[in-house]
């Protein structure tokens, strides 16, 4: 369902320049738990960003879904964001001014949802085990309660894939491992995900793993 | 949840930080609604005046100087002409002034046709001696003088009978007269039957008889000093009405009054413009710091608008959420600035205008609210702008 089809993308220009993604090929089925795993500055966040059009290619493809979505104008990367991507970063990111259920329904309040959406914004809650906290600011929420948060955010729009920039980069081991065996559960209902980490944990529960360093795919493999 | 309820969650998180931001809006509408408040109450309190002034037209005898020369010498001037007025030129005068009056105003007058208008009060002015003292003896019409001098405060009544007198406190106290006394005048006796308060202008001084009593012992039958009139209206032609009388009656002099304060409004007028001119300045400026304060909020919410555009806001949201935040700004700012400006005006009037008496002016609001609005929403396009071209991967990144 997602092809990387000889990507680069190269930072600066002339003498200071960095190449990032050095003509990268991937491609991730539908329904896959991809991890890809990497020293930092091997770009596998880069990789992720340009996947999901958070940032442009420098030369390439990216075909998602039978669509090329790499040079499409800004209004249609929206269009893209609301409906086939969801992200969820490591710091989690969540509007510190919303509540967990607010930050929730953020996605759908762009697309323009009605009000009947809270249901389904109650639904995701639940989804990741946070329907109690639904009323409480992040500020009044763990860690890994906020990363919870906003995997619900992501799975709202029901996109077609979930990319995921180290989830549990910010969390304790056992917080870390908690949020796994979510991204586990969530592949079983049938999520494509792909996770970008350093932790050999999320790493041997995916079903592919790919392995990066100077901008570059070294390594690739499919366990079962 | 509606883009708004965002924005306004937004807002009511980031209270301090939105006050300070209305501030730039709040300080130029202020000064705007004092100059306002307090222009207002300037011309206000100059009508008042002019109503304290009674007549807006006066009609005395034309007297006209003549320089006399012999030669190249110059022996002065000498007054030409009648000091009296015929009381038969008075219909006349209504009539000219009715008609002028009822042409401005129009239909909406409530008058009915052949009915007076204006109110017109003849003099005739007498010095003469009560005992040992000079006095000016004004014969006037006890039904119509009321209407012009509004501010007449008279302990006791208005003469009745032919043989009665009103007679100005100052009068009262020199000549030791008080209501139920009898005056000699010209050897006829006169009951004082009221007292006028203190006025503060010449009417202190003078002592008040029937008009036609006063030409009969006076020996100045059918003949009148001047003419106080007093048109419907504020705004009513009296420059016109002067005019006409003069073109239309001989032997008469018709000045309006309100060339007088006319003057007056003009300087007020000005001196509007240029405070008008300045509050015009200060709301540049406080749109200047709605800007800044924009930007940097701007800058502030990098990571907010980047989390919004990845979860997909487009950039017409983004605009439109800034913008929306620019119209809270400018109601908070036009309602504080409508209080700020009153306040203000309410402590500089009286120092601009000695003793007048300031009054809020509700009608102001909307105008008050209008302006920051439009100000807060104009100074916050570009920065709105700003904020929707924010690139995700940049403001992500800069985390």
């Amino acid at each position: 369902m997602l092809e990387v089809r000889n990507v680069s993308k190269v930072y600066g220009e002339k003498a200071a320049q960095v190449v990032a993604l050095n003509n990268v090929n991937l491609s991730i089925q539908k329904g896959e738990f991809a991890a890809i795993t990497g020293p930092s500055g091997s770009g596998k966040s880069t990789l992720l960003n340009v996947i999901g059009g958070l940032d442009r290619l420098t030369s390439g493809e990216i075909i998602l879904e039978g669509m090329r979505i790499d040079n499409l104008s800004e209004s249609k990367l929206v269009a893209i964001r609301r409906k086939k991507i969801a992200y969820v970063f490591q710091q989690y990111h969540l509007l510190p001014s919303l509540t967990a259920l607010e930050n929730v329904l953020l996605p759908l309040t762009f697309c323009g949802a009605k009000d009947d959406c809270c249901h389904r914004a109650m639904q995701m809650l639940e989804k990741v085990g946070l329907a109690q906290r639904a009323g409480h600011k992040p500020s009044q929420l763990s860690g890994g309660e906020q990363q919870r948060v906003a995997i619900a955010r992501a799975l709202v729009n029901n996109c077609s894939i979930i990319l995921a920039d180290e989830p549990t980069g910010n969390l304790d081991q056992k917080t870390g491992a908690g949020i796994i065996a979510l991204f586990e559960q969530l592949n079983e209902d049938g999520y494509t995900i792909a996770v970008v980490t350093h932790s050999p944990d999320i790493a041997r529960r995916a079903r592919r793993i790919v392995a990066m360093e100077d901008g570059r795919i070294i390594n690739e493999t499919v366990q079962n | 949840m509606k883009l708004y309820q965002l924005v306004a969650k937004d807002a009511l998180r980031r209270r301090r930080r939105l006050v300070y931001t209305a501030l730039g809006v709040v300080v130029g509408v202020a000064v705007f609604i004092s100059v306002l408040t307090i222009s207002d109450a300037g011309e206000n309190k100059i009508y008042k005046e002019l109503d304290k002034y009674g007549a807006n037209l006066m009609v005395t005898p034309a007297i006209e100087d003549v320089e006399l020369n012999v030669g190249t010498l110059e022996l002065g001037n000498l007054g030409v002409g009648e000091n009296y007025i015929p009381q038969s030129t008075l219909p006349q005068i209504r009539e000219i002034t009715d008609t002028a009056i009822r042409e401005y105003v129009g239909d909406s007058i409530n008058v009915p046709e052949g009915d007076p208008i204006a109110s017109i009060a003849p003099h005739l002015y007498t010095n003469t001696k009560i005992g040992e003292a000079s006095v000016i003896v004004v014969g006037f019409d006890p039904n119509t003088e009321p209407a012009i001098k509004t501010w007449w405060d008279v302990r006791g009544e208005y003469p009745k009978q032919a043989n009665e007198a009103v007679i100005g406190a100052t009068a009262s106290q020199v000549l030791k007269l008080n209501p139920g006394d009898t005056v000699l005048i010209k050897e006829e006796p006169f009951t004082i039957v009221g007292i006028i308060n203190e006025t503060g202008s010449n009417d202190d001084y003078q002592l008040f008889i029937p008009l036609a009593t006063a030409q009969r012992i006076f020996s100045k039958d059918g003949l009148i000093s001047a003419v106080d009139i007093r048109a419907l209206c504020n705004g009513c032609p009296v420059e016109i009405i002067a005019d006409e009388i003069n073109a239309n009656i001989p032997g008469v002099r018709a000045v309006a009054i309100k060339q007088i304060a006319n003057n007056e409004m003009n300087l007020i007028s000005k001196m509007n413009s240029f405070l008008m001119t300045l509050a015009g300045i200060t709301l540049l400026i406080g749109a200047f710091g709605v800007v800044n304060t924009m930007m940097s909020s701007v800058h502030e919410r990098v990571k907010d608008i980047g989390i919004m555009k990845a979860v997909g806001g487009s950039r017409g949201q983004i605009l439109r959420m800034f913008l929306y935040e620019a119209f809270i700004i400018g109601v908070v700012g036009g309602f504080a600035g409508y209080l700020a400006g009153t306040l203000l005006s309410y402590v500089m009037g009286p120092l601009i205008f000695d003793g007048v008496s300031i009054t809020y002016i509700l009608d102001y609001l909307p105008a008050a609210l209008g302006i920051a609005i439009g100000v807060a929403v104009v100074a916050s396009v570009y920065p709105a702008f700003r904020a929707s071209q924010i690139k995700v991967a940049d403001s992500i990144r800069s985390l």
